[in-house]
């Protein structure tokens, strides 16, 4: 494979491109589908593709196919080197230069070569049966399970030659509870691992009955201010996409970023140190070097409240005039743009039934349906899951209850983290309690 | 810039259906499609690529169980064919409902071709960077724009069905869009205004009117906005633009006839035959570009080789059809509608809409708005949501008010809400003029389809409320 990489980055070269870079990817994948209760279709795929990006005289060009026959490369970085030719110079674009990853081991099972498709039904089959036999007012509206092995390789014209296999499992249910003419809020589990070991679908499967079956009988309340325990899920409905949004240098360079500035000032409590960290081979967002082959390590955001950096790729970093942190993201089939790759919130030192113990009087999310506006932090929508805490006491589920307010200013009204915390695919989260947070009766 | 087609894939699918055995049905797709993207941000470059994507997906039903695989590899069909079945057989044991079989359907032969003014091929990429950096330009020709963004956008097909039940079809498809955004700021106040146009068509059929014409109405629509006031919330007499009467048509009705979502109990299960509209509403889903031409959502022939033609979901305000695949039609004991869409090569069919639009009445837009005392005129469509009982909120750009029949004062945008039938049952004037004007969007459903929608301008009640 690296042979034909090291291929097209000879052809541009003969075609006069400065630098190149070819990155290419081969999956294979098979996955089954749940829906209303039952098992629906079984899928297998597999798919191989190349992205080149080249640079002549400042300008780049990208395409991409998703073949890695030598005829149909050779036409591709031909096509690159022609859009470069039409493209605006920009004199921040440069290819990153040789860096030694450490290797992650824990991405990669080699069980998961022999993972057949029977062996996913047969895990669609276990959550959905597990659901369904937790309660028999649970109702699945839809799931999947899927089982993927991929490899990426990636050559630039620097000297990087990188390769790495990963295999990732990854699992969701969706659904409510249905008891006569009550119908429970929705509910969503995700679970995902790199082995086969670590698949978890009861685990999915009972928190996600659990859920629907605990929001039966929800009843009206008033009004009121108090506080607000989110499960991680919630957490990364309703704070997730903000953080990131803020963090990302893309957002801070294109002015769209609340946290433009600040890096060294005091954005939200001390409880809450925020990483992201791709090494972190418990998230599914693992890897050895990012999209670009910059090595992964693991990035302090906001360490104890106080913002420390943001995530850069190559073409960010140069132009803040910083290092890249290995933020290249993005698929074959696109230029690298900038993303999070494992979001994670450090635990905190409550556990979680102490969490809800202290409360006074608020509510526990298990889920948040509505806007957020990353850029200026406002969120509004409905509680999903939503249950009333008294003294401690959880007393019943709620209905009908909006919540609004502002993420930022919700940082700094954080009074909680729980020491137990979450995989959602490449989120990494704990349970956060905020106070002050105002919820209206529908 | 080409895809080359691959002129054997037919032969190869061809022989791969007709020597496969053990299914009950056997389909095979092969789809090239060559997707370029432009953007232009505030006078950078922000993306350009241009990416090739071909490859068969396979879909066969086994003991009345799907299983569906894709390969990019069209020399070893056999292979991914020997997948599909054992993902079928994976279900067998486990599956409690299982599929009883497809409706018969007639199955489409030959070579279809999307008629276009200027081949896509024929337009050099120099000319598709031009296009994106001079409207992001002339977006921010207003000095009341601060921020503006320009997209150009098209996708190429080349298609190839054949199954089992004798479907054998070519298709040859060109979609082109290009859309400009323009934000309009001043002290903490900014207004944003949208144009532009998406078309299953050529580059003439798109840049009917010229880049700079959408790019300049964006740009001082946007400064217009900033200085107009908000609406008051209320419940009203509105006058819906083809735009909004497509998104309404689309989002808030149409998902709610796809047989699958009736299947699992959308709000008009057991409708059909009933009044659910004013008699003056014929609501329309066609795979053909009906009354207006270039409709963004036309398809000839859907992904199970059924033709995709006309079906009326209401007529004269009665419910009369859901909109069906071949699987979902055997259920209701009718025929497949041609609604069954794949996205990608890799992407299995499933029920979505084309273009949906209410067709022309009788009334003039001038005669709506003199008989009209007191509402609001509303323009631009933007995204929305609807639930499955119906229930509906859209974001609309423009709002003009309406006075003792007379076109008033600019508002700002704002939304519009409440329950589609009720907005639908409301309808007391149809408009004689059409236009289809949601081809920009995208339809997604677990996978994107390019949709488009319209209608005349239509009278009926909804809530407006403030926004942004």
């Amino acid at each position: 494979m690296q042979d034909l990489l090291r291929y097209a980055i000879r052809e541009a070269e003969a075609l006069g491109a400065s630098d190149i870079e070819a990155y290419a990817a081969t999956s294979a994948e098979s996955e089954v589908f749940v829906e209303n209760n039952d098992v629906k279709q079984a899928k297998s795929q597999s798919t191989s593709s190349i992205g080149i990006r080249v640079l002549m005289d400042g300008s780049v060009g990208f395409y991409s196919v998703n073949s890695l026959a030598r005829n149909k490369i050779k036409d591709a970085v031909s096509m690159a080197t022609k859009i470069a030719r039409v493209s605006p110079r920009d004199r921040y674009h440069a290819l990153p230069g040789k860096s030694k990853p450490r290797m992650l081991s824990g991405i990669y099972d080699k069980n998961a070569e022999s993972f057949a498709p029977a062996d996913a039904a047969r895990m669609a089959t276990e959550m959905l049966e597990t659901a369904k036999s937790y309660d028999k007012r649970v109702s699945v509206d839809s799931g999947n399970f899927s089982a993927n092995v991929g490899t990426h390789i990636l050559s630039n014209s620097n000297g990087i030659e990188l390769a790495e296999r990963a295999s990732v499992f990854s699992w969701s249910i969706m659904g409510m509870a249905i008891e006569g003419s009550d119908i429970s809020n929705f509910d969503f589990q995700l679970g995902g691992s790199h082995s086969v070991r670590g698949i978890k679908v009861r685990a999915a499967a009972i928190e996600f009955a659990e859920t629907v079956v605990n929001s039966l009988g929800p009843l009206r309340i008033e009004s009121f201010k108090g506080e607000m325990l989110l499960t991680p899920a919630a957490v990364n409905e309703m704070m997730q996409e903000t953080i990131s949004h803020s963090i990302n240098s893309d957002a801070v360079q294109k002015k769209s970023s609340h946290f433009a500035g600040k890096v060294g000032k005091r954005v939200a409590l001390d409880m809450l140190t925020v990483e992201d960290d791709a090494t972190n081979v418990e998230g599914l967002g693992a890897s050895s070097f990012d999209r670009e082959g910059v090595a992964h390590h693991r990035n302090v955001v906001i360490e104890n409240g106080v913002l420390k950096k943001f995530l850069y790729n190559t073409y960010t970093a140069r132009k803040a005039g910083v290092k890249s942190t290995g933020n290249a993201s993005g698929s074959t089939n696109s230029p690298p743009s900038v993303s999070t790759t494992n979001f994670v919130v450090r635990p905190g030192r409550s556990s979680l039934d102490t969490l809800v113990s202290e409360m006074k009087n608020g509510l526990i999310i298990s889920r948040f349906s509505g806007n957020v506006n990353p850029v200026n932090g406002d969120f509004s929508g409905a509680v999903k899951g939503g249950r009333l805490v008294r003294n401690g006491k959880v007393q019943h589920a709620v209905k009908e209850v909006m919540v609004a307010g502002n993420v930022f200013e919700a940082l700094r009204r954080l009074n909680g983290v729980s020491k137990e915390r979450k995989v959602l695919h490449d989120s990494i989260l704990p349970y956060m309690r905020f106070d002050g947070i105002s919820f209206t009766a529908g | 810039m080409n895809v080359v087609p691959d002129v054997n894939a037919i032969d190869h699918l061809r022989s791969l259906i007709s020597s496969s055995r053990g299914a009950r049905y056997v389909e095979a797709r092969y789809q090239a499609r060559l997707t370029t993207e432009v953007n232009f941000v505030n006078g950078e470059l922000e993306r350009l690529r241009v990416v090739e994507n071909s490859g068969c997906g396979i879909r066969v039903l086994i003991d009345g169980c799907w299983g569906f695989s894709s390969t990019n590899n069209i020399s070893s069909l056999k292979k991914s064919l020997g997948h599909a079945k054992s993902a079928a057989r994976a279900l067998a044991r486990t599956k409690k409902n299982k599929v009883r079989g497809l409706a018969d359907s007639r199955m489409a032969v030959g070579t279809f071709r999307t008629t276009v003014n200027g081949s896509l091929s024929d337009i050099d990429i120099e000319q598709k960077v031009k296009v994106a950096r001079e409207g992001e330009k002339a977006a921010r020709s207003n000095t009341a724009v601060k921020t503006a963004s320009c997209t150009y956008r098209e996708m190429l097909d080349h298609k190839a069905i054949v199954n089992s039940d004798g479907a054998d079809v070519e298709i040859f498809d060109s979609k082109p869009e290009f859309s400009v955004a323009a934000i309009a700021k001043r002290g903490g106040q900014s207004a944003t205004a949208h144009e532009g146009a998406g078309v299953t068509g050529g580059w003439n059929d798109l840049f009917k009117k010229s880049h700079l014409d959408y790019a300049l109405t964006a740009s001082e629509r946007a400064a217009k906005l900033l200085d107009a006031k908000h609406v008051t919330g209320k419940k009203t007499t509105v006058i819906l633009d083809p735009a909004m009467v497509g998104l309404l048509s689309h989002e808030a009705i149409g998902h709610t006839v796809e047989a699958d979502f009736v299947l699992s109990g959308s709000v008009v299960k057991d409708k059909i035959g009933q009044q659910v509209a004013s008699e003056l509403v014929t609501l329309v889903d066609s795979g053909r570009s009906e009354i207006a031409n270039n409709a963004g959502g036309t398809i000839i022939v859907d992904d199970e080789g059924v033709a995709a033609g006309r079906i009326a979901i209401i007529e004269n305000g009665i419910l009369k059809s859901f909109l069906h695949n071949r699987e979902s039609a055997l259920t209701f004991d009718t025929a497949s509608t041609g609604n069954a869409r794949a996205f990608k090569y890799s992407d299995e069919p499933l029920i979505r809409m084309r273009n949906t639009f209410i067709e022309p009445g009788d009334d003039k837009l001038c005669e709506m708005i003199k008989e009209t005392k007191q509402g609001y005129l509303i323009k631009g469509a933007r995204n929305g949501q609807a639930d499955a009982n119906g229930e509906f909120m859209f974001g609309a750009e423009e709002v003009h008010l309406v006075e003792n029949g007379e076109v008033k004062e600019l508002m700002r945008g704002a939304s519009i809400s409440g329950n589609a039938f009720d907005a639908l049952r409301s309808v007391d004037m149809v408009g004689d003029d059409f236009q289809f004007d949601i081809g920009t969007g995208y339809c997604g459903k677990y996978q994107p389809a390019k949709v488009d929608g319209g209608g005349p301008h239509i009278r009926c009640i909804a809530v407006i409320g403030g926004l942004q």
